[in-house]
């Protein structure tokens, strides 16, 4: 295909604002496009490379600039062309605006035939550009992009310079490249989303559903060393996820770097989230899958930077920003590993021992974690008790972690789509400090402590119930509180106890709702123990109007 | 099978008429000469080199071709002092070229030759005008054209008998006028075309000051640039496409 002819289809499409008649151009376009379907399939949305590969073309604005300068000669300047970016806004528009190819090829005046450019021709330069390195490699870059655009006319200019500076921006979106793909080889939508998320490669994609159709696009595996999209969370709440699922599988939510570890049974890449290759940059790690991995496996993790405990065994984790100061890094990789120790905590696993798990539930993929990675495997807990939620939570949050991950147990893994399945727990916005005015007695081995605790928020005339909490922490603390509360208790009845107005906790939650449980008309959703406030008195806690105009401005959101 | 000795300056004045165009190139390792033959990405200016054998020190070759990173072995060789021999052998079997300098050795790893930019048809051109000047001359005028534009235009008069080197900038013009008597050689002939700067300027990197260079222009055609280097036993030329002169 002539690249002048991409070019038209290309305005086409941009012209065109209405989703379906998009999807319809760019559909003809890949029926027509036939050797040069896989680039073409990429060109629409601006890429070169599939999305899997990590090399880009690492063209930066300004060498666009000089390159369009010196096509567009004589005496013309980057500076020229950076003015005219001013104006317009628009770097397709500066490269249209002028005329083209005043520098002649010597193949002309070798009988040579045509000198339009193809498209393969356009993909096969960029190509070479992006492998050039070294030394000299910003002036061949400036070369071959130079030779491009003196090549081209107006409308492919317009192009071509978004290409190169990946903004390409005619409304083609992977959905619609998707889609395009299945109404112009008829295969099934969800069988070609499949086999984009499981291959990253729309161009492979495309011409596979036309080869090969439905059954080809199903034969799509993932491959050990090309990463795929990570699968992402949503914020959400306990009470969502109980709601949904019933059962949930919570894991601790790690202030690390997002990583994808592909082992093929003797050499390890590690990926991040945007599927950039950071093997290098991590020995560590590397060290740790051959030594750890038993079969070719694909893991999902998030990599930590950790420091040895103050006191007592094992490692702190640290802030984010450390492991930023590791990651990407190209060079002093060993003394920074000096600097700064990484963890691997493994929560997934796409890939075991030649199977691909990305349709297998969540428990089942857990389990092929556990059997192919010793160790670093981050635990799971299944669970429909919010109070053992609040537990791991509590735990996470004492040794130094961001939080939980709320996940559905039943969940496939969906590569690149921040669905329902998993959701982040969204912190609490406020905290409260409510009177305890009530507790139970613990069972089994908490049955010397007091373990839940009833709470009420303070009125004019008293106090009203709001909700329970069960701290779901350490028996230390549970004792420390009973030791606390003991005194203070009025009245006994079985298990419950009524205690003196007198202790204030300060408790986390999700959601104020309106409750005829509690005798204050609301209920706290998702309550967490967080401290007791040693500072306050009861007439000092909040109060029942604060709780309501917290559950109003809440329900207004 | 390939084994030679080099001088150091000769082997850098060599590759330096081939890495101002390009990075990476093919080497043939004929019997009788060393040759490169290169384009630049862009397809609009080439470098023809033969290096005969009797410009080695020792030379022995038979026939193969080696794809070079050029600037790697620029480098290698800037280790030499201007009168060093450069020992190069080719391992076959590693596909490696080994280089050594004065007790120094080097292990060159090569590229694939089919990985290269094909050498273009080399446009068979009966140019009607030649100039002979001097590597100096021509580095006059391209220096005071880059003062003023990024184009020159090389233009034989044939009435005057003289070359022309001539910029147009935005505001400043720039006008050398070469006569028969400053050149060392002069056929005239319909000749004017204008050239981007950007490769003249390397190309002229390359020439040294001394140098006798053959200069062969047409209408609005390719220029072809030729000098000797090796004490005539190595031959340069380069071929630059014209800008299309407008008005």
């Amino acid at each position: 295909m002539d690249f002048a002819d991409f070019a038209a289809r290309a305005e086409e499409i941009e012209a065109e604002s209405a989703d379906l008649e998009i999807t319809a151009l760019v559909r003809d376009l890949f029926e027509e496009s036939n050797d040069d379907l896989p680039i073409v399939a990429r060109f629409v949305q601006g890429r070169v490379f599939p999305a899997w590969d990590s090399t880009t073309l690492d063209i930066g604005p300004n060498l666009c600039y000089e390159a369009i300068a010196r096509a567009a000669g004589p005496n013309v300047t980057a500076a020229d062309v950076e003015d005219r970016l001013a104006e317009t806004g628009e770097i397709g528009e500066v490269a249209a605006s002028y005329e083209f190819g005043g520098q002649r090829g010597l193949a002309s005046f070798a009988g040579g035939g045509r000198d339009g450019l193809t498209v393969s021709e356009v993909d096969r330069s960029l190509r070479d550009l992006a492998a050039a390195e070294g030394s000299g490699s910003r002036d061949r870059k400036l070369d071959v992009l130079f030779g491009l655009f003196n090549r081209s006319s107006p409308a492919e200019a317009r192009y071509l310079a978004r290409l190169v500076l990946s903004e390409m921006r005619i409304g083609v979106g992977e959905g619609t490249v998707r889609d395009a793909i299945a109404e112009a080889f008829d295969a099934p939508v969800a069988a070609v989303e499949r086999a984009l998320q499981v291959s990253n490669d729309y161009g492979r994609v495309a011409e596979l559903a036309r080869e090969e159709g439905e059954a080809g696009l199903e034969g799509v595996q993932l491959e050990i060393g090309r990463p795929v999209q990570a699968m992402l969370a949503q914020a959400g709440t306990v009470g969502d996820a109980l709601e949904a699922w019933g059962t949930v599988a919570v894991e601790t939510k790690y202030d690390g770097a997002r990583v994808q570890v592909h082992y093929d049974g003797e050499a390890v890449s590690v990926f991040s989230r945007n599927m950039e290759d950071v093997t290098d940059a991590l020995p560590e790690i590397v060290e740790f899958v051959e030594e750890n991995v038993g079969p070719p496996a694909i893991l999902d993790g998030e990599v930590v930077a950790v420091e040895p405990r103050e006191e007592g065994d094992g490692v702190r984790p640290l802030p984010f920003q450390e492991v930023l100061r590791r990651f990407r890094r190209k060079h002093d990789v060993g003394r920074m590993r000096g600097e700064v120790t990484l963890w691997l905590h493994a929560f997934d696993c796409l890939h075991a021992d030649g199977e691909d798990l990305l349709e297998a539930p969540l428990t089942e993929r857990y389990e092929r974690l556990t059997e192919v990675l010793d160790g670093g495997v981050s635990k799971l807990t299944l669970t429909d008790d919010s109070e053992e939620i609040a537990a791991v939570e509590a735990a996470a949050l004492e040794d130094g972690h961001e939080g939980i991950m709320l996940k559905n147990p039943e969940s496939e893994y969906t590569p690149g789509r921040r669905g329902k399945n998993w959701l982040k727990r969204k912190p609490d916005v406020e905290t409260l400090d409510l009177v305890v005015t009530g507790a139970e007695w613990g069972e089994g081995r908490r049955a010397k402590f007091l373990g839940t605790f009833l709470l009420s928020a303070r009125t004019e005339s008293g106090y009203e119930t709001i909700g329970k909490v069960a701290t779901g922490i350490t028996d230390e603390k549970l004792a420390e509180l009973t030791g606390l509360l003991e005194p203070e208790i009025e009245a006994q009845d079985g298990k419950d106890v009524t205690i003196r107005p007198s202790v204030v906790f300060e408790v986390g939650y999700e959601e104020i709702q309106r409750s005829p449980t509690y005798s204050s008309g609301y209920a706290l959703r998702f309550p967490r123990f967080v401290a007791v406030r040693e500072d306050k008195d009861p007439d000092d806690a909040d109060t029942l109007e604060r709780v309501e105009r917290l559950a109003g401005s809440s329900n207004a959101t | 099978m390939f084994k030679a000795i080099v001088s150091a300056s000769t082997l850098r004045d060599a590759l330096d008429s081939v890495s101002v165009l390009v990075d990476e190139c093919k080497i043939r390792l004929n019997e009788d000469e060393l040759a490169i033959r290169a384009v630049d990405p862009a397809n609009v200016g080439m470098v023809d080199l033969a290096l005969d054998a009797a410009a080695f020190e020792s030379y022995e070759a038979d026939g193969g071709v080696i794809g070079v990173n050029l600037s790697r072995l620029e480098d290698i060789a800037g280790m030499a002092n201007a009168g060093d021999l450069v020992h190069l052998e080719l391992d076959e079997e590693t596909r490696k070229l080994h280089i050594r300098i004065d007790g120094l050795s080097y292990t060159l790893a090569l590229i694939d030759p089919d990985s290269i930019r094909q050498e273009p048809d080399i446009p068979d051109l009966d140019l009607p005008a030649t100039i002979v000047l001097e590597g100096n001359q021509l580095d006059r005028g391209i220096k005071a054209a880059d003062m003023v534009s990024d184009h020159i235009a090389l233009r034989v008069d044939e009435d005057e008998e003289a070359f022309f080197i001539e910029a147009e900038g935005d505001t400043d013009d720039v006008d050398l006028e070469l006569g028969r008597d400053d050149l060392i050689d002069l056929a005239a002939g319909p000749a004017n075309s204008l050239f981007s700067l950007d490769y003249l300027k390397d190309m002229n990197k390359a020439i040294p000051g001394d140098a006798e260079v053959t200069v062969e222009l047409g209408e609005e055609f390719p220029v072809k640039l030729h000098y000797e280097i090796a004490e005539g036993m190595g031959q340069v030329t380069y071929m630059l496409a014209p800008r299309i002169q407008s008005d």
